[in-house]
């Protein structure tokens, strides 16, 4: 037996929040298990800074675990690792609170699968990783035990369950078609001509529900907001990006395209207006992730160069959405006028980015990403920068309508967003030239910054509007919303002329049939004989 | 020397059921220290044994009878996945069914015949010949009914005589399958394959439908699987041994050996029985599935997963493509140690907690800590989760499938997975998230109990873990299928 061939440091990466979550389990650790968090991702981002040298085996593990490190999975690693740790930190109130020790148990859980679907070169390692982090955060979600929480947790793990059958149906395609279980190979069998478009379909079907892709996105807008706050900075900011490395790795370059760029569009567009009609901040910014995913769909999509820079974007969304996530704790924790202003601000100013103000973070990632993009979808990419600016507007203007409690070392609770937030705004700048290909002067040019302020200029008049007269509020849940309201208009006819009646009695009778059959078959006397001598006429019977 | 180790192994369960049947109920401790002792030496013979067979070696001896009946026993690699399998879990299982039967009565009887059917089981893994096998296959159905029955009330006597109601009539048939096929090529070996081309193939279908009939009734294919969610009214030893550590395992071993060591692969495909196998496997796989989502006893929810999940086996190997036979040979494994573990669980609420049905295991989790994770464990596993051991079947038996040009596989894989979710997760959710009854008396202070619970369910997540080295259970299924039946 071989434990492992090549650095240990990516191994270790995901062991270590293994060997933590386990600790958690200890009764003397449990009631102090959140003080563990902060060292879950510490290997992780170790390893980020440091960067990959070559190939890291397991052959004993699983069915043979492979890791390594590029540029594109050094990034999200390095991204993800960054907002988990911070998102730890922020979780410290926690410790105390009941049920943290599961919650922190399944925080390392969900932790390890997050870092590994970014090191994983082998399809097996990845679907666990997958898994793990998938179906593990259901932990996260679930945890205040509201009734609310329950609620988007049954739609959660229903519509994840799903995607777990889809994923793994859609990658054993892959694996057959390849005749081998690495990922790169397995993409290039998909794409080859006469492959099976069942299994990038299911793939897509897979990832989608966790990358939010329209119409897959039901459960996001309900399970983001149910969290705790460094839960939610953790889902909306890097458990997101999962499923779109998996779209970025699985999905061959041009197959689909005109189908993930259309949704991807619809949800860029359609979710950033349908969070203006939301009142709970978390819930707008929940669908703000929406409306950004589907912008980085849009690129996968899209293929070529726009869908290589993807990571580059995600990067960004990724430590802002952290950072406005944790700004909601914060405020909530802040009742004086002096801090809430300050929380604002920086909120103010972390959404401008996101926006793509010109020469923030936001303005770069998309100034990069813009590049691989045909005129007119660099167009909607722009436009669409006018629905960001319109809901994170308004997510600034819940955000101040929220009282807060004031709470012990405020200023260690802001120190974190903003530490997120001049990440989010220093990072893109030091990888610019690395991963746009241009030097910086490239960033003062009139042309690039009139692109990224006129989107945000020609959102001002509607925010104020929207400001002014607001629209309806609702409930968070878009489709499951009108899907709901049909169904309810559906049980007001008659009851037996009513579809849903009748299903439920045809299932009831199905029920009851096939258990009397049942019944009837282990009672019966010759039951014994007589089925034997059936199995017998029908294997006769064939050819 | 090495010839007689196919008898030694035999032996370690035989003497202590032949010595057992005889000791006076209170002689507790020589009872224990007997059938410990024969699972402990079968075990340390089975890892030697092991050793040898991955370095090529292969056992065999031959007792005459009757003149022209031989008794030949044989240890191959097959053979050792599941004799090694049987006797790990027997080990397990007379641990906790030692502690589980306390002092209740009978156990003389209990365990004479739970010893033998160790033996029985062990001698159909050993068979080298039809003739041995049938011998063996009928001591198991024999010495499984006072098993069923133990309890002696009126139920348990129903269950018993619904068992007997299946088996007898299958054995007929089985042994009228063994004479027709015999009469045409002579004894038959599992060693060098029965030369079947003097039969004509309309004969050579009804043989091997008389074979999985004969054979399938101990697996549980549908319909030949009514007795199993009936004989759940047995003690929960029982329904281990049921379930996991002969009687089904059994029915799946006879189908493997008569697919590849009767017929044989190609001949199987040459008369286009293996696709009606399988797809009476897989609605075996959904049927058993929906019916458990409509049980609310916990026991009798998991004998009908367990219908659904031993097709896998039968659906990998009736596949015949190389990943199909590995996913279904490990699956043997793998099933048997996830759902021994829910059975161990399942005594164990049921002892210590008074629950047997499904409303009981509100808030258990917190009580019952151990017992309730590795039920976790074993229902996770069920499902396919990774990394416990049923989800690394589940992928070489769908690329198995996509192997065997048979797609439709994955879409019962897929239904299969998403039932297996129904009908497991509102349990973990009643374990975990609901409030216990405050009137509600529960612990788990019974460490002979939960220990073999625990070592189960440790073995079900090393299977998965560790998958790719050479000593899991996929490792052994890779080295069968590659030395036997993949050349």
């Amino acid at each position: 037996m071989t434990p492992w061939i090549g650095p240990f440091l990516p191994l270790a990466a995901l062991i270590w929040p293994l060997l933590l979550g386990a600790l958690t389990a200890m009764p003397p650790l449990r009631p102090v298990a959140v003080r563990l968090l902060p060292l879950a991702p510490v290997p992780a981002l170790w390893l980020a800074l440091a960067g990959g040298q070559g190939v890291t085996a397991a052959p004993d593990l699983l069915l043979g675990v492979t890791l390594e490190l590029d540029d594109a999975r050094r990034l999200l690693l390095g991204m993800t690792a960054a907002l988990w740790l911070v998102a730890a930190l922020a979780a410290q109130p926690m410790t105390g609170r009941p049920h943290t020790a599961i919650f922190s148990g399944f925080w390392c859980l969900v932790l390890a699968g997050n870092l590994g679907v970014f090191l994983a070169l082998d399809v097996v390692t990845f679907y666990v990783s997958f898994a793990a982090v998938s179906l593990a955060s259901w932990f996260l979600i679930v945890h205040e035990r509201t009734e609310k929480a329950l609620h988007a947790g049954r739609v959660y793990i229903v519509i994840a369950l799903a995607g777990e059958v889809a994923l793994l149906v859609g990658l054993i395609i892959g694996a057959d078609a390849a005749q081998s279980m690495a990922v790169g190979e397995i993409r290039a069998a998909l794409g080859a001509p006469g492959s099976s478009a069942v299994g990038i379909a299911l793939l897509v079907l897979g990832f989608g529900i966790k990358a939010g892709l329209v119409p897959l996105h039901v459960w996001l807008p309900l399970a983001h907001p149910a969290a705790p706050v460094p839960g939610s900075a953790v889902l909306s900011g890097a458990i997101v990006k999962a499923g779109l490395f998996g779209l970025v790795l699985f999905v061959p370059e041009g197959a689909l395209g005109p189908v993930l760029m259309p949704l991807g569009l619809v949800g860029a567009f359609g979710a950033a207006l349908w969070g203006l009609t939301q009142a709970n901040p978390k819930a707008v910014l929940a669908y703000s992730t929406i409306s950004q995913m589907g912008l980085m769909i849009m690129l996968v999509g899209a293929g070529g160069a726009a869908r290589e820079t993807v990571p580059f974007f995600a990067l960004h969304h990724g430590l802002a959405k952290g950072a406005l996530f944790l700004l909601v704790g914060v405020m909530m924790a802040a009742s004086g006028r002096g801090r809430r202003l300050l929380c604002l601000a920086l909120a103010a100013a972390v959404s401008a980015s996101v926006a793509g103000l010109p020469l923030t973070g936001g303005a770069l990632a998309k100034a990069a990403v813009k590049q691989g993009l045909a005129d007119w979808s660099a167009l909607a990419l722009s436009l669409s920068s006018v629905a960001t600016s319109l809901i994170l507007i308004w997510f600034l203007a819940r955000l101040w309508q929220m009282q807060g409690r004031d709470e012990a070392l405020w200023g260690a609770r802001f120190a974190l967003p903003a530490a997120l937030g001049v990440l989010a705004v220093t990072g893109p700048w030091l990888l610019w030239s690395a991963w746009s290909g241009h030097g910086p002067d490239y960033l003062f040019k009139a042309d690039t910054l009139i692109d990224a302020l006129w989107p945000v200029a020609i959102a001002l008049p509607p925010a104020a509007a929207v400001l002014r007269w607001r629209l309806p509020q609702l409930p968070p849940g878009d489709l499951l919303l009108i899907l709901g309201a049909w169904r309810g208009r559906a049980v007001r006819i008659p009851a037996p002329l009513s579809l849903r009646a009748d299903a439920d009695g045809a299932l009831r009778a199905a029920r009851r049939n096939s258990a009397r059959l049942e019944g009837i078959l282990i009672r019966w006397r010759l039951t014994g004989v007589l089925i034997p001598l059936l199995v017998l006429l029908m294997f006769a019977l064939l050819p | 020397m090495t010839g007689l180790l196919p008898i030694f192994i035999l032996l370690t369960s035989l003497v202590p059921a032949a010595i057992t049947f005889f000791l006076r109920q209170e002689s507790y401790r020589l009872r224990n220290a007997l059938n410990l002792g024969g699972a402990v030496v079968k075990g340390a013979l089975i890892v030697a044994m092991l050793v040898a067979v991955a370095g090529g070696a292969s056992f065999e001896t031959a007792i005459p009878l009757a003149p022209g009946l031989v008794l030949l026993l044989r240890i191959d690699a097959l053979a050792l996945l599941f004799v090694s399998l049987s006797a790990t879990l027997w080990l397990l299982t007379t641990i906790y069914a030692i502690s589980y039967l306390g002092e209740k009565p009978e156990q003389s009887r209990f365990f004479g015949f739970f010893s033998l059917c160790v033996f029985a089981t062990t001698g159909i893994a050993l068979s080298g010949s039809l003739i041995s096998f049938f011998i063996f296959f009928e001591l198991l159905t024999l010495s499984t009914w006072p098993l069923v029955a133990h309890k002696q009330d009126a139920a348990s006597l129903r269950a018993a005589r619904g068992y007997l109601l299946y088996a007898l009539p299958c054995s007929t048939i089985l042994l009228v399958a063994i004479v027709w096929l015999e009469s045409a090529t002579g004894p038959i070996l599992f060693t060098d394959p029965p030369d079947l081309s003097g039969v004509d193939p309309a004969s050579l279908r009804v043989i091997f439908a008389l074979f999985i009939v004969g054979v399938g009734m101990k697996a549980a294919i549908i319909p030949l699987h009514g007795w199993l969610p009936a004989a759940m009214v047995a003690p929960a030893p029982v329904s281990a041994l049921l379930h996991a550590v002969a009687v089904v395992k059994a029915g799946a071993f006879g189908v493997i050996r008569v697919i590849y060591d009767v017929f044989g692969i190609e001949r199987v495909a040459e008369l286009g029985v293996g696709t009606p196998l399988a797809a009476l496997a897989s609605f075996t796989i959904i049927w058993g599935s929906l019916r458990a989502l409509q049980q609310t006893e916990i026991k009798k929810r998991l004998a009908y997963s367990t219908v659904s999940q031993v097709s896998y086996i039968i659906l990998g190997v009736a596949l015949a493509s190389p990943f199909a036979v590995i996913g279904g040979l490990a699956h043997l494994v793998h099933q048997g140690l996830m759902k021994i573990t829910l059975f161990f669980c399942a005594g164990i609420y049921d002892e210590r907690a008074g629950v047997r049905s499904i409303e009981g295991l509100d808030g258990l989790g917190r009580r019952m800590p151990w017992t309730s994770t590795c039920f976790s464990i074993g229902a996770l596993g069920m499902i396919g989760l990774p990394p416990i051991a049923g989800f690394v079947s589940k992928i070489y038996l769908g690329i198995g499938g996509l192997q065997a040009e048979a797609p439709w596989v994955l879409a019962v894989l897929g239904a299969s997975t998403l039932l297996n979710a129904a009908y497991f997760v509102p349990l973990l959710y009643r374990l975990w998230f609901r409030e216990i009854a405050p009137d509600a008396e529960a612990d788990e202070r019974a460490p002979a109990l939960v220990g073999p619970a625990v070592a189960a369910a440790l073995a079900a997540v090393l299977a998965g873990m560790l998958a790719a080295s050479d000593i899991s259970p996929l490792g052994w299924a890779t080295l069968i299928s590659e030395r036997d039946y993949l050349e």
